[in-house]
């Protein structure tokens, strides 16, 4: 907090941005200010479940406008006040919890449609937009934008551009960078700007991927135009249990050197298989590690598609075919898996070590991280899946869990012990060949390994950071850039 | 305190977004705290003491949930909370922190539990206090009664327990539900026929919750009017808008068996059948407490509609009919005036 909301400094604030965006539209009331104290992230949540006060931002606005957007940012800059956007608030990273205070600039009342083109399939909105409504309006009219993932009835766009945020079907559709085809962004200094309109260009280095992931650091993404496509005659899954994780793990990458273009590919190791897959499908599985694929497009397509993976699973390496029921299966709960009562929540102390390396490595990574987990925390459980596959390696979506008394009380002890676990899994993962996340961004929670993993590069983001945000006021303390 | 028997929703609903896309109020206030997500959360800060129960801001975000049960169906194991609010809300009153605003309500609200009776036979409407001014909807019910050659009491009266209820006190709920069940026991009806789907809830579900034995058997006019097998004349393209009390509240399928009985074709309204498009019919005095709330819930309907000038839309709710009437320009009738249209 910078500024006393006893002083009669902060009134005048608070009056120039009610000047803004309306009265009504300026919040520091506490429940709101609750609200966005805590995020997904598990420090926040244990920091509140333990009884202790969470950091609370001085005031929210809510700009309907870029060009709101533009003025709070220019009076941020004129009083040096840190500027926090928040989509949906529902980032495991701490990326739009307020450290320092100051203004959030919670983005949902910028949530227009602005324009499908159903020429150039493509779709503009604002990014306060939450996905799964965007989503829905493009169903109406007879489309997708194939980004889904189980956040998507709580996260804006806005939000899974500021954290390169991945959906499901990612495999044949890629991560929201390789859906958009540009941005408007609200610089750290106030400009209002466009990148250029297509996404293949030969004009310069591409501004778009600049602002893709810098998570409120470097601006304010205010519009988007994302590609858009039409719903697919058939989409088709199958499913198989492999007797270990390293021949479900050749099976997948081979599937994926084959380029016959699945839509999604997801590969439980053998304790997620027993303890959550079975869990959530209500079915009996046979020990061994469970692996599901789909197919989208023309169903004559699809089913040629699925002719040549079947060879592949069950010819080449003997997967027991668990059929299309054992593939629908995971289709249809693919969301189960998030919602209380199945997803890992306090009283236990849980994290995704969700990173990514090409196939030659991801096996690697892997036990790499697993190793460093059970061997210094024997009382933690350690799981994994590979969710997010491409031609080139897969996202390993890997799990520690402390249960129980294992669990410190004192809330202090407690984020020691989860930033030791975070600290040796995710150097482990580097020292490896991963990269620090593949989906979720860094956030508070990772940007202090930021260094070890661009090594000398990092003083380039620092460059560029203080080139945009002078004042540095634009969500400080975040991606590993220096607080305030 | 009451919120205490629903520690399962406080824990589990605390720190899940899952269902934050169907946040009737979250979606017209853009506001975080309007989430079950926070609205759970700040509950178990008065469980640790760090939010306090007589939190201004805190009680005026439990006053302002619509209470559609959007939520709550679509999670997957259903945690209540909306029986997490409106504990909150009664733990509130309980306390003696209810805003003022929502003391007088409750005032007025208990000084209309009383009923008057016209007409005689085994089946007895009920015109409660949104019916009787949508005055059109008990006119359409007489209709059909009539072609039905079926004989009625029709009951009109203020409050039966539901609005007390919603707003926490408990107390005066129960006492107008025991003034309402031993009026109906007068009457000698077998059969009580509801239009408003708050008061089929309240008769259903929280009188027995409430430990007030009903005396006659309760239907909602949709179910009631299938059952008299009348013949009509198609209704052709509507757009039904679900009540939160039938469907998330009773997931009661009469509404739609009754359009198809008429002829419907249910085409689908918006672009989810997730949303409440229901005005608030969750929260019953919403239009007490904040009615620019509603206004906005109605603009957020209205902005849905594929021609908003043309399209027939249905709904089983007259108060919903009566918000959207108020604040749009939609072409709104209830159940029983399609079906007596058909006739």
């Amino acid at each position: 907090m910078l500024v006393s909301p006893k002083s009669y400094m902060y009134e005048m604030i608070r009056s120039e941005l009610t000047d803004i965006v309306g009265d009504e539209y300026v919040c520091n009331c506490d429940a709101d200010a609750f609200g966005h104290s805590i995020d997904y992230y598990w420090i926040p949540e244990m920091w509140h479940d333990r009884g202790m006060e969470t950091p609370k931002p001085d005031f929210i606005v809510h700009p309907a406008t870029t060009q709101e957007v533009s003025k709070i940012v220019k009076l941020a800059n004129h009083y040096k006040i840190p500027v926090i956007p928040w989509g949906g608030g529902s980032g495991s990273q701490g990326g739009a919890l307020p450290v320092y205070g100051g203004i959030i600039v919670d983005m949902k009342r910028m949530n227009k449609l602005i324009k499908i083109d159903k020429e150039s399939l493509t779709v503009t909105c604002q990014t306060g937009i939450i996905a799964k409504h965007l989503e829905w309006r493009c169903n109406k009219e007879g489309f997708s934008t194939m980004h889904l993932p189980a956040s998507i009835s709580c996260a804006t766009i806005g939000g899974f551009l500021a954290h390169r945020g991945t959906g499901v079907l990612s495999t044949k559709y890629g991560k929201i960078e390789d859906m958009v085809m540009s941005l408007e962004v609200v610089t750290p200094t106030g400009e209002i700007i466009r990148t250029l309109p297509v996404p293949r260009h030969a004009s310069g280095p591409d501004l778009t991927m600049l602002f893709m992931g810098s998570e409120g650091t470097l601006g304010i993404i205010t519009e988007v135009t994302l590609k858009i496509h039409p719903q697919p005659e058939a989409r088709e899954f199958r499913a198989y249990i492999f007797k270990d994780f390293h021949t479900a793990m050749s099976a997948g990458a081979e599937l994926m050197r084959s380029r016959l273009q699945p839509c999604a590919v997801r590969l439980y190791d053998e304790t997620e298989t027993i303890t959550h897959v079975r869990k959530v499908f209500g079915m009996e599985l046979d020990k061994g590690a469970y692996l599901v694929f789909g197919f989208d497009g023309r169903k004559d397509i699809v089913a040629c598609q699925m002719k040549y993976a079947r060879e592949i699973m069950e010819d080449k390496y003997k997967g027991k075919d668990l059929g299309s029921k054992g593939g629908d299966l995971w289709w249809e709960n693919k969301y189960k898996f998030f919602y209380p009562g199945f997803m890992f929540h306090l009283p236990q102390a849980f994290g995704t070590l969700d990173t990514v390396a090409t196939f030659d490595k991801i096996e690697n990574v892997y036990w790499g991280m697993k190793k460093v987990v059970t061997e210094n925390f024997p009382q933690a459980r350690f799981i994994g899946h590979f969710s997010h596959w491409y031609e080139w390696g897969c996202m390993l979506y890997a799990r520690f869990i402390f249960e129980g008394e294992d669990v410190p009380k004192d809330p202090r002890e407690a984020t020691a012990l989860y930033n030791k676990v975070w600290n040796l899994a995710i150097r482990a993962a580097i020292d490896n060949g991963g990269v620090i996340n593949e989906h979720h961004g860094v956030g508070l929670k990772l940007g202090h390994l930021m260094k070890d993993l661009y090594g000398p590069a990092m003083p380039v983001l620092e460059g560029i950071k203080k080139q945009l945000d002078p004042n540095n006021i634009m969500n400080p303390g975040k991606l590993g850039f220096e607080g305030a | 305190m009451h919120i205490d028997q629903f520690t399962d929703a406080i824990l589990n609903c605390r720190f899940c977004f899952m269902c934050r896309h169907l946040s009737g109020i979250g979606n017209v206030t853009f506001t975080e705290a309007d989430t079950p997500r926070v609205r759970a959360s700040m509950i178990y800060g008065v469980t640790q003491g760090t939010m306090q129960l007589d939190n201004e801001d805190f009680i005026a975000t439990l006053y302002r949930n619509d209470l559609s049960g959007a939520c709550r169906r679509n999670c997957v194991k259903h945690f209540d909370e909306i029986g997490l609010t409106l504990a909150a809300r009664a733990d509130i009153v309980e306390a003696g922190h209810a805003p003022a605003a929502v003391q007088a309500i409750a005032k007025e609200l208990a000084a209309t539990a009383k009923w008057t009776a016209k007409g005689e036979g085994d089946v007895l409407y009920f015109e409660d206090l949104y019916t009787k001014e949508a005055a059109t909807v008990a006119a359409a019910f007489a209709k059909i009664m009539k072609k039905a050659k079926v004989s009625y009491i029709t009951v009109t009266g203020g409050c039966i327990g539901k609005g007390l209820k919603t707003l926490g006190y408990l107390k005066e709920a129960q006492d107008a539900a025991k003034k309402f069940a031993a009026f109906v026991k007068k009457t000698g009806a077998k059969t009580v026929v509801v239009s408003n789907p708050a008061a089929y809830d309240a008769l259903v579900n929280d009188y027995p919750a409430m430990g007030v034995k009903f005396p006659a058997k309760v239907m909602h006019t949709s179910e009631y009017i299938l059952s008299l097998k009348l013949k009509y004349k198609k209704a052709g393209d509507v757009y039904y808008l679900e009540s939160d009390f039938l469907r998330n509240y009773n997931d009661l399928p009469f509404p739609h068996d009754l359009l198809k009985a008429l002829g419907a074709v249910n085409k689908p309204f918006g672009t989810n059948d997730e949303e409440s498009y229901s005005c608030g019919e969750g929260a019953v005095v919403l239009p007490k407490i904040d009615a620019t709330l509603v206004e906005k819930l109605a603009a957020y309907i209205a902005e849905r509609a594929d021609n908003p000038k043309t399209d027939k839309i249905v709904t089983a709710s007259p108060y919903t009919k009566l918000m959207l009437k108020k604040y749009t320009k939609l072409n709104v009738v209830t159940l029983e005036e399609l079906a007596a249209s058909l006739l």
